[in-house]
């Protein structure tokens, strides 16, 4: 059976993007690394609604603990795969450059662009003898345009959208996309503090996003409908930067 | 497992997995200018050894495969010991 995998299953958008794989029939693994008790509450959501969700836990940034944890789901789920991955776990520490500790860059660029590595690698090899695969990046506005206070933000997403450029033209003989989606402001808690009356004069849309309208382009991504879509990114922003 | 068991099984995975033909499939075919077998096509490769000849293959020993010849016999050499 085909599984899919949404890291930081327990975020404001994962938890959207879990709800919508599962809605869609996708039997949903919940990662999640400290927010267990949000985690539990989304799969007892899906579960509810009458579709299939387990939790998973590591930390995204530790290659062997992903490693070790993902080759046990494998080994507990002989006949299944893990067919469509969201790289969606991320954290910010925006902060002015001139200020920025070398703690902030690290972990910034450790959580949102090493991880991609981490948990990609070794789901590879089975989507691509399965012929079926969809990875999914979640990245941002700010890889695509860069926003002041979040160089080590902008860098470690920017260099998830080269990557998924580079890993689309690697696979998709064989049947596996890889896409980003790059939301722009949405009502999560890592804008919880921005003032949406003030930026939302910005936006042609004249609002924030919700969480929803991401996991809706997740979704048709991780279809068989967007098959012929690969190493592209997808800005959900309202307009505020074409 | 003889010489001809490993070739029919090799064979066998290939024109099924790559649509390749019979006749294509020379012991001095070269893998890629001949069978249009990429990089990326050893992963398929690397699988259906472990699965039927239970052998691990590295990235360094695929690049080494060159002919299809060269598949057989690693095979051959790694399975006898």
């Amino acid at each position: 059976m085909r599984y899919a995998l949404v890291t930081g299953g327990s975020g404001g958008i994962g938890k959207a993007v879990c709800r919508k794989l599962a809605q869609m029939g996708f039997p949903v693994i919940i990662h999640y690394h400290k927010n267990e008790a949000i985690a539990r509450e989304v799969k007892e959501e899906i579960e509810t609604a009458g579709n299939h969700a387990e939790l998973i836990s590591f930390d995204v940034t530790d290659t062997q603990q992903v490693k070790t944890t993902l080759e046990a789901w494998k080994e507990k789920h002989e006949n299944d795969y893990i067919a469509v991955l969201v790289n969606n776990a991320g954290i910010s520490k925006d902060e002015l450059m001139v200020w920025m500790e070398k703690e902030n860059w690290r972990s910034v660029i450790d959580t949102n662009l090493n991880s991609f590595y981490n948990v990609t690698s070794g789901l590879l090899k089975d989507m691509i003898t399965s012929k079926f695969g969809r990875i999914i990046n979640m990245v941002s506005l700010s890889g695509q345009k860069g926003l002041p206070g979040q160089t080590n933000y902008a860098a470690a997403k920017a260099g998830v959208i080269g990557a998924t450029k580079a890993l689309a033209q690697e696979v998709g003989k064989k049947k596996v996309t890889v896409n980003a989606v790059a939301p722009g402001y949405i009502r999560t808690e890592m804008t919880q503090e921005l003032d949406e009356k003030e930026l939302k004069r910005l936006i042609p849309v004249n609002r924030f996003g919700t969480p929803e309208e991401v996991a809706e382009t997740v979704g048709f991504l991780a279809s068989d409908g967007a098959s012929y879509i690969t190493g592209e990114v997808i800005k959900i922003n309202g307009g505020l930067y074409t | 497992m003889s010489k001809e068991d490993v070739v029919t099984i090799v064979n066998d995975f290939l024109i099924d997995e790559f649509e390749l033909e019979e006749e294509q499939l020379h012991p001095k075919a070269r893998m890629k200018e001949d069978l249009d077998i990429e990089s990326l096509d050893f992963v398929d490769i690397a699988v259906i050894i472990e699965k039927e000849f239970g052998l691990k293959v590295t990235s360094e020993q695929m690049v080494k495969i060159k002919k299809l010849e060269d598949l057989y016999n690693f095979i051959l050499a790694h399975s006898q010991n």
